[in-house]
């Protein structure tokens, strides 16, 4: 008997399975440019691209829509098992986090053009900035993670996740600081405030794809465990 | 492909409460050697599904189980297989009240050419299981309520059993097991030879039936075998690969061979 | 390879046409070989009828007959051994005399040519039985010789004559013409074991034998061959010495069937003493000649019990001897029985062998025990057959229908049987 484990014996199986993964990587890579271009237009202020943002929010949208159906479809025609239904189930819900991260990406827009149209501009800005680089950091590596099924990448991820709200807890003290001494930056705190906030949630998301890599790969599911239990089952 | 060689079982084999035992059997057919070192225990009161590409051993195995190999001349079983701790390849074992503890479903319904009556009968009359007709009738009325034919067959009881439909006859071969009140009943591909519907029936018979009965099913549908069974063994071979909880070896199976063979990639 | 510019369809429209051809030329090949079998069965079924159906018939010539009791020596009250010791050929003569009172002496002699040795016989049987119409003149059935018998169905019409004198003719044309003669059934040849006389010979003798024979035979070998063919299909243990028996059982069923009546000759009859010409001889040895048959045939009626059957049976916990008794022979008698009616078919069929244990006997007494010196139908036919008188010819054909109404009688009790047995499932 010779035979090729990576293949199906139905290639139309593998050919679905493949297109979702693909379709499932494109909304990533799609998502990953919001959240990049919303962070840029905070610190950029330039307002043609968060028009861009908020209209490529659709996309992501009908992304999240056409892959959820080919998913349902793989079920409902293959009954897939194993391997092959942790694939289509995390696939679909990486998607949902991915739908939520591009809302965020898209909140994160919509504030910008408060932002850089307010004179307090500069607060928080380093805060912004490499809250934002770390999350689309972590949302590329789990994108790789997931790729590659590689569950050492996603503890990463899920590492790193772990920095961000502790960077995310400084910035808010920042951010508290700046309101006690000018009551007047208060609404431009807030907005600020949102921003970190849809940041925080964004390393979040990235988090739960990272768990669902898990998922994928070793069959454990250890949404809503400490990184230390996460830890300590990936390593079985 | 992995090659298997002295590999060890993956997963939980053996259960504490265990009605039948396996350790170490190897079947042979003339020189041909089906089934190499497998153990296992089927427990009380729950049902395992055997499940495996053709030709893999699952069926010789099953029929280890009530020495149903013992009609086909070249073949012989080697190791210790125990019901209730009782070894039933001992000579002290007689294989008659063996098969009346422990009971067979085949593959295609076949059911005896006699009235519905006479076949589930059967059993109980070869075993002296009745003293009286009011007695008999009981038992025949009873399994057949067991097997979910009763309402369908009641008024015409004395009909031939071949006469009925392939889910129906299927059911009667069930009714005919039970009617002998074993403890342990094979079911060798029961559904293979029905339609969805008749399998469904079939099914929901099997889940009713494990109160009371220990089941070992072989299956070619995984479905089948997810949807009916507690545990799952995966044969590979002739080999034992892996023993799981059904539920964990249709989402996360352990062997790469119970993988590539449970999504499809070969079989 | 073919030619490239014809798409697929073309070419298997273009292979249509020769395979069409092939099929109908088969077809009609297929027919006409029927039609051969069914016209040679015709030809053979129609010669033997056309012959035979004459036997059925015998030729009566009716007189009135005054019971002379002084003439016989007879009274009303005489015992039954004492009538027939009585010389009623002398009163047929005398009668006969008295209505031609001018014949010389060797007109008269050639007078009771004409009737036949058994109408006083038959005189005799029915005095015994109406001793109260003594002294009384009866209208009498007198049994015609057989040169008369067939003269009067075959050659009067034709206008020819066989070892006939003239004068005899001239009384058969005016009995002929008066109605006096004319043929009834003829009760005798189914009464009546071989004769001498041909007007005389039946074949109840050879009947009874070949019922007797055919009874023994199927008495031994139904229950041997069963046995054996459930012993080799179910119990034996596949052995090389079980092969060795079955390439024997496989070779006797080919054995030339005059070989069984050599061992049959050199055992039976040689070694232990059985009498000769006897149904029970004849039936041991047709025993040995249908039990291959036997066994092949309820072998492979056993092989086809399906095994899933087998299966449930033995999964409920059912012993080898109750799976064999309550399903396999059940399921397998009616292959068993077309088996064995087949071999009893050959067996009845079958003369060679019996020629050699000594059932080519004259045997005039119709057998009533297995043990009675008999002949069975088949070599009745063989010894008809080469007798010179015409009138046995008529007899041979005739004999050879009643064999094949035993034959078709035995098969649709098969048919029959075999539907019984298969509607009861």
């Amino acid at each position: 008997m010779d035979m090729n484990f990576n293949q199906h014996i139905s290639a139309q199986f593998n050919a679905d399975l493949e297109t979702i993964r693909n379709k499932m990587m494109t909304m990533g890579g799609l998502v990953e440019r919001q959240i990049a271009a919303a962070i840029d237009a905070i610190c950029d202020g330039d307002s043609a691209v968060v028009e861009e943002v908020i209209r490529r929010e659709d996309e992501v949208d009908r992304l999240e829509v056409a892959i959820d159906n080919a998913c349902t479809q793989v079920l409902v025609l293959r009954q897939p098992a194993a391997s092959d239904l942790r694939m289509v189930i995390a696939v679909s819900r990486v998607v949902r986090d991915l739908e939520r991260m591009g809302d965020e990406a898209c909140k994160i827009a919509i504030h910008a053009r408060e932002y850089t149209q307010s004179s307090h501009s500069q607060i928080c800005q380093q805060a912004i900035r490499s809250m934002g680089a770390e999350v689309v950091k972590m949302l590329t590596g789990a994108l790789d993670a997931f790729a590659r099924a590689d569950v050492s990448d996603a503890v990463d991820v899920v590492r790193n996740d772990k920095l961000v709200d502790q960077q995310y807890a400084s910035a808010l003290r920042e951010l508290i600081t700046y309101m006690m001494e000018d009551p007047r930056s208060i609404s431009q705190a807030i907005n600020i405030l949102w921003i970190l906030r849809a940041i925080e949630r964004i390393g979040d998301h990235a988090r739960n794809i990272s768990e669902q890599v898990i998922y994928l790969v070793s069959g454990t599911d250890v949404r809503h465990s400490s990184l230390s239990e996460i830890e300590e089952r990936t390593q079985q | 492909m992995t090659i298997l060689k002295n590999h060890d079982t993956k997963g939980v084999a053996f259960v504490d409460d265990a009605k039948l035992t396996a350790r170490h059997v190897n079947v042979f057919y003339g020189d041909k050697q089906a089934i190499f070192d497998v153990s296992l225990d089927v427990g009380a009161n729950e049902v395992i599904a055997l499940i495996g590409p053709s030709g893999c051993g699952k069926s010789t195995f099953l029929r280890c189980l009530n020495r149903m190999n013992d009609t086909i001349d070249r073949c012989q079983v080697q190791g210790d297989i125990l019901l209730d701790g009782e070894p039933i390849y001992d000579g002290s074992m007689d294989v008659v009240p063996l098969r009346a503890r422990v009971g067979m479903v085949f593959q295609k319904p076949n059911p005896f050419p006699k009235s519905i009556y006479d076949n589930v009968a059967y059993g109980p009359r070869l075993h002296g299981l009745a003293t009286t007709r009011v007695e008999l009738d009981a038992i025949v009325e009873y399994s057949l309520q067991r097997a979910g034919l009763w309402n369908e067959v009641k008024d015409r009881l004395d009909a031939p059993g071949t006469g009925l439909s392939g889910g129906q006859q299927q059911r009667l071969c069930i009714a005919r097991t039970i009617a002998v009140d074993p403890e342990v009943i094979l079911m060798d591909e029961p559904c293979s030879a029905l339609d969805p519907i008749a399998t469904a029936k079939i099914e929901e018979l099997i889940d009713e039936l494990r109160e009371n009965y220990t089941i070992a099913i072989v299956t070619h549908s995984m479905q089948q075998a997810a949807r009916v069974s507690q545990r799952t063994a995966y044969f590979h071979m002739g080999q034992l690969v892996e023993v799981n909880p059904t539920e964990q070896m249709f989402t996360t199976p352990e062997h790469t061979l119970t993988e590539a063979y449970i999504t499809g990639r070969f079989g | 390879m073919t030619d490239s510019s014809l798409s697929t369809r073309q070419k298997v429209e273009r292979s249509l046409a020769r395979r069409r051809a092939t099929e109908t030329r088969f077809h009609a090949l297929g027919f006409m070989a029927v039609l051969f079998g069914l016209l040679s069965v015709v030809v053979l079924f129609g010669d033997i009828l056309l012959k035979g159906s004459s036997t059925f018939r015998q030729t009566v010539i009716v007189t009135d007959i005054h019971l002379d009791a002084q003439f016989l020596g007879l009274t009303p009250r005489s015992k039954e051994a004492h009538i027939r010791r009585a010389d009623f050929e002398g009163l047929i003569r005398q009668q006969l005399h008295a209505a031609m009172p001018t014949m010389t002496e060797d007109e008269a002699r050639e007078l009771h040519r004409l009737i036949s040795i058994g109408a006083a016989w038959q005189l005799s049987d029915w005095v015994v039985e109406n001793p109260q119409h003594l002294n009384q003149t009866i209208r009498f059935e007198l049994l015609a010789d057989h040169l008369v018998d067939q003269w009067f169905k075959h050659d009067r019409r034709k206008g020819i004559s066989q070892r006939l004198s003239d004068v005899q003719l001239s009384w058969l044309h005016e009995w002929a013409d008066s109605g006096q003669m004319y043929t009834r059934f003829n009760r005798l040849f189914f009464t009546h074991g071989d004769s001498q006389e041909p007007e005389l010979a039946g074949v109840r003798g050879a009947m009874m034998g070949t019922f007797l024979t055919l009874m023994v035979t199927l008495v031994l070998s139904f229950p041997i061959g069963i046995a054996t063919a459930i012993y080799l299909e179910q119990f034996a243990p596949a052995r090389q010495w079980i092969n060795l028996v079955e390439i024997n059982i496989n070779n006797l069923a080919a054995v030339p069937s005059i070989t069984f009546g050599l061992l049959g000759l050199a055992i039976f009859i040689n070694l232990f003493g059985v009498t000769r010409s006897t149904p029970l001889i004849g039936g041991l040895v047709l025993t040995l000649m249908a039990l291959p048959t036997i066994i092949i045939s309820a072998r492979a009626a056993i092989k086809s019990v399906p095994l899933s059957i087998q299966e449930a049976a033995y999964g409920l916990g059912a012993s080898k001897v109750q799976v064999v008794f309550h399903h396999v022979l059940p399921l397998a008698l009616p292959g068993m029985l077309t088996g064995t009616i087949l071999a009893m078919a050959q067996a009845l069929g079958a003369t060679a062998p019996l020629l050699l244990i000594g059932m080519v006997a004259f045997v005039v007494d119709v057998p009533n025990a297995i043990s009675d010196p008999s002949t069975v139908l088949p070599v009745q036919i063989f010894l008809w057959a080469d007798s010179p008188e015409r009138a046995f010819i008529e007899r041979t054909s005739g004999a050879i229908l009643v064999l094949l109404g035993f034959l078709i009688s035995m098969n649709t009790l098969a048919v029959l049987l075999r539907q019984r047995i298969e509607r009861r499932r």
